[in-house]
């Protein structure tokens, strides 16, 4: 940038206008700082195109030449429009409407007592639109926009890797995934043919269901609907939270101790089932209650004034109203019922057995045939392997895309 | 509209005698009723009679215990778990605490609250979702009480070719109305409607009352209401609270015309407080 | 209607609520049962002068030794330790960014696509996750660090943390979503941006929330079993580094309580690290419950 400064008669002080070229044309001169504030003042506003910034300059009585920078930098809006002023530390402050307000607020300035302008030296206001970002709005959206992609990229970080385990298995296990790799047994276990233990799991899961739906939805519904905030019910909810909370492998133990010993069931069907039903039990109380607390309130309360009894209004109001949202917890109790090993490993499950099972006998499944064939048994192939998962995993999100079907299906025709 | 005959001037707060089962002529009366809700008093010491198959209007400015003294008579009031009742509600001479049972109790006062609810389920179970649970199955009676009970709530020209719409699809006038009809449908012999006309357009207001002039002859209608114009139309008794306390009762005209308290005066006047 | 009928109604009623009063007591009563039998199969090695110092501070997990049998559970809880806090060391930042990138960031089908995936990864069973770090995992740590086995601390670590992710991202995403949307209004009103909000009103207002999410992570990642006896390598000594292979209580009771000969020490000492298990989830749980209590009062 250059400076066209006139040299002949060097004048104190000078305003300048910066266009848009980049030229810097001088408007005027004068002789004390209040003089040239009003000239400031007066320059015209808003007719055609206004300069990109006004320079406020002080030189020497001999030369014209000043400072590269200049000594302070601040913005106003040059149409009167309302831009922003700006504090000496970098903050916008009060917007600065036009040039007479400019000029005011310069003259109203001390300079911490100095001269305003000390010899060449210089200011430049500069002509800013109102409601554009400043320096400081601009810092903010970039780290705004820096803060999402990273919080995607964490999240990326989470999903991307598993889908693509997921993926990579489909594709190691694809030369094994038949008809008869699913549909039929093989003598030897070692070839393949997984019928046998994925009806083992059928049946487990199944009989686990009906030990624990009822008790499980009733147990919820005595939570929601009877049970009053006192000591007792505060227990109940936290044994609910440490029943979810204890780790599959100490209900085994209990399987053990309880119904294979205790019982005398044996290492059975029946057993194993009973294991996993009360493992899955505070799933189903707990969406059992979030299912029945989204009925209103409102609702019983017209019921109860009609002289309804609390379990009529249960049964012909609440349920009714909240079975979908019931369903749809105890099929997420099937998919992590489907999926358990640790609990079947000593209450029932069998590495190899005979088929058809009976309830008090051993059973295979298809999780603990996984285990099996993975760290038990050699020289299994790997595709039969993988095609075991992935049958197991195909099984598991099967259900759960059901359950979250039935819910995104039942919101859709929401009654009230 | 005046009622053609002026009704009797009795004393609504001195309890008269009858025990429970005798023959008494107040339909409900209130003993010495107190309600606290944790510390805040609602009701203190109220003393009233509501006398059988007559219009009995409550008013009396916010929060001044009217809501509270309704659902006191169908013990609606226990469904709020910080709620104390102390002093006797008589029903036809029997305690509501002592001697009813209280489904049977909330069969026969039929209760209108000012928030229109909806079940969610058809037009037509709403109104037979009562009666079923009382045990009445018989699709032909139940046709006819729909009927009879949506016609005099105001909503069968409405629904009549609509029965099976959910409940909860309908306006909140309609809604209101609906309620109406569900608390009719039981046939009680005390209606407690609590601002029954909050969502409901004038001229229906209008209908309904006149519906509810003809009712009279068969239930007893106790009905808080802010609106004191409404009081004055209907009612035959009108009993004034202030601040959880009975402040005046009596006959609606006498109330209304030679009220004996400053209070009561000034609230129907409208420059109360 | 009669009266017998109608007595009988009552009668049926009566029962019905009586039948639900018991199932909803039911969750006392497994909690008091499983603790009883566990700890029952455990009373006869108190009885015969078990040294319980030992168990819980020697390092010597030699069960099966047949001339000085050593049960000293410290490797196992080491172990656990070490492999849980690997898990949440990786799980956390990741499973909280994506939380907030979920509930903040994210909008319409994404944040749908996003919600039902992550629901979905949820439920992939323990034992798919074991076989993925034996048969996948395994391997590629072997090929990127030269490690002599690949089932080990760091290949349990990873798969515990990509298990707990689930729970942390669901569960911290709800701390986030009950923080009131006033609060964000009045931030974006003051000129806040979203990561000002996120920061500077979000963390601080969910969280004891974040901090159960994180809870209930770690009460899973303890509990896991089968992942973990398969991801870990089941070799009971105390890991120097990222690559040893490790054992954890709850491996150590898979693997060994089928072979264990029953009613033996060592089946009852199994029993006995079930009772630990026991109490380090429940007290785990425990304190994430009052985390989440103290939320709710907070906000009344």
């Amino acid at each position: 940038m250059r400076d066209d400064v006139p040299n002949n008669t060097p004048p104190k002080y000078l305003l300048a206008a910066e266009t848009a070229e980049g030229a810097v044309i001088t408007l005027g001169s004068a002789d004390s700082w209040e003089e040239l504030l009003d000239l400031l003042a007066g320059q015209p506003e808003n007719d055609g195109v206004p300069p990109m910034a006004y320079r406020l300059i002080r030189t020497a009585e001999t030369e014209a030449a000043v400072k590269k920078k200049p000594r302070r930098e601040y913005f106003a809006n040059f149409r009167g429009a309302g831009g922003a002023g700006r504090e000496d530390d970098g903050t916008e402050s009060a917007p600065w409407w036009g040039l007479d307000h400019a000029a005011a607020n310069l003259a109203a300035r001390r300079f911490d007592d100095l001269p305003p302008l000390a010899v060449r030296e210089w200011i430049r206001i500069r002509h800013k639109e109102p409601f554009t970002p400043g320096a400081l709005e601009r810092r903010k959206r970039i780290k705004e926009a820096v803060a999402e992609y990273v919080f995607l990229a964490m999240t990326a970080a989470l999903v991307i890797p598993i889908v693509a385990i997921l993926a990579y298995l489909v594709v190691k296990a694809w030369p094994a995934l038949s008809f008869s790799f699913i549909f039929q047994n093989s003598e030897d276990s070692q070839a393949g043919g997984i019928w046998a233990p994925l009806v083992g799991t059928f049946f487990l899961v199944w009989i686990s269901l009906i030990i624990s739906a009822p008790i499980g939805v009733l147990a919820g519904v005595y939570l929601n609907e009877y049970a009053r905030d006192n000591w007792f019910t505060r227990l109940i909810n936290l044994a609910v939270v440490n029943l979810a909370g204890v780790p599959s492998i100490v209900h085994a133990l209990f399987g053990v101790g309880a119904f294979v010993l205790a019982a005398g069931m044996g290492q059975s069907l029946l057993a194993a089932s009973c294991t996993v039903a009360i493992m899955t039990l505070p799933v189903i109380i707990a969406s059992t209650r979030e299912a029945l607390a989204a009925v209103p309130m409102a609702f019983r309360e017209a019921c109860w004034n009609l002289g309804a009894t609390r379990w009529q209004t249960i049964r012909t109001l609440v349920l009714p109203n909240s079975i979908s949202g019931i369903l749809t917890g105890v099929i997420l109790q099937v998919s992590r019922a489907a999926g358990e090993t640790a609990p079947i490993l000593f209450t029932g499950a069998a590495l190899f057995t005979s088929f058809p099972y009976h309830l008090d006998q051993p059973f295979m499944a298809l999780s603990m045939h996984l285990y099996a064939i993975c760290t038990q048994l050699q020289g299994v192939s790997d595709s039969v392997q993988y095609g075991t998962a992935v049958v197991l995993i195909g099984l598991v999100l099967a259900v759960n895309g059901l359950s979250i079907g039935l819910r995104v299906y039942l919101r859709s025709r929401k009654k009230w | 509209m005046v009622n053609p005959i002026p009704p009797p001037e009795l004393d609504l707060q001195t309890p008269r005698d009858g025990g429970p089962g005798g023959s008494v002529s107040s339909h409900v009366a209130f003993r010495n009723l107190t309600v606290r809700y944790g510390t805040k008093t609602a009701l203190d010491g109220v003393n009233l009679e509501i006398p059988r198959q007559s219009i009995f209007a409550v008013i009396g400015p916010a929060n001044s215990g009217k809501t509270t003294l309704l659902k006191c008579i169908n013990r609606t009031i226990d469904f709020i778990s910080s709620a104390r009742v102390s002093g006797e509600i008589l029903v036809d001479g029997g305690d509501v605490y002592r001697q009813w049972n209280v489904y049977e109790l909330r069969r026969r006062v039929g209760m209108v609250f000012p928030l229109p609810v909806g079940l969610p389920m058809s037009v037509y179970n709403n109104v037979a979702y009562a009666p079923r649970r009382a045990g009445l199955h018989n699709r032909r009676e139940l046709d006819a009480l729909v009927e009879s009970c949506l016609r005099r709530a105001m909503l069968w020209d409405e629904v009549q070719d609509r029965l099976d719409l959910l409940g909860t699809r309908l306006s909140g006038g309609q809604q209101q109305r609906l309620t109406l009809a569900r608390a009719l449908s039981l046939r009680p012999d005390i209606l407690c409607l609590d601002e029954f006309s909050i969502a409901i357009d004038p001229v229906t207001t209008m209908r309904i009352e006149d519906i509810l002039r003809e009712l009279k002859s068969r239930m007893t209608i106790v009905l808080v209401t802010n609106l004191v114009q409404q009081a004055r139309r209907l009612a035959d008794y009108t009993a004034f609270f202030s601040a959880g306390r009975l402040v005046e009762v009596g006959p609606t005209e006498k109330l209304f015309t030679r009220p004996e308290q400053q209070l009561t005066e000034r609230y129907i006047n409208g420059d109360y407080g | 209607m009669t009266d017998g009928w109608r007595l009988f109604k009552r009668a049926a009623e009566w029962l019905i609520e009586a039948v639900v009063r018991l199932c909803g007591w039911s969750a006392i009563l497994f909690i008091f049962a499983i603790f009883f039998f566990i700890f029952h199969k455990t009373w006869p090695l108190f009885a015969e002068g078990f040294d319980l110092r030992e168990f819980l501070t020697s390092a010597r997990w030699q069960p099966t030794s047949t001339v000085h049998p050593c049960y000293g559970i410290l490797a196992l809880l080491v172990g656990t330790l070490a492999v849980t806090g690997l898990a949440m060391a990786l799980a956390v930042p990741l499973g909280l960014g994506a939380a907030v990138y979920l509930s903040e960031f994210a909008g319409g089908k994404t944040k749908e696509i996003l919600k039902i995936v992550i629901e979905l990864l949820a439920t992939v069973p323990s034992v798919v996750w074991g076989f993925i770090g034996y048969m996948v995992l395994g391997p590629i740590i072997i090929a990127v660090t030269g490690a002599p086995v690949g089932v080990n601390l760091l290949n349990g670590g990873i798969i515990l943390a990509l298990m707990s992710v689930p729970v942390i991202v669901s569960v911290g995403e709800d701390a986030l979503k009950a923080v009131p949307d006033s609060y964000r209004e009045a931030a974006l009103a003051l000129g806040a941006s979203r990561w000002e909000i996120v920061y500077r009103v979000l963390f601080p207002a969910a969280k004891s929330g974040l901090l159960a999410a994180v809870l209930l992570g770690v009460g899973r990642a303890i509990g896991e079993t089968m992942a973990v006896l398969m991801a870990t390598g089941h070799a009971a000594q105390i890991p120097h580094s990222l690559l040893d292979p490790i054992c954890t209580l709850t491996a150590t009771i898979a693997a060994e309580l089928g072979e264990a000969p029953r009613d033996g020490t060592h089946y009852r000492v199994l029993f006995l690290i079930g009772v630990v298990l026991f109490v380090i989830t429940f007290i785990v749980n425990l304190t994430a419950d009052l985390v989440v209590k103290g939320i709710r009062t907070e906000k009344e």
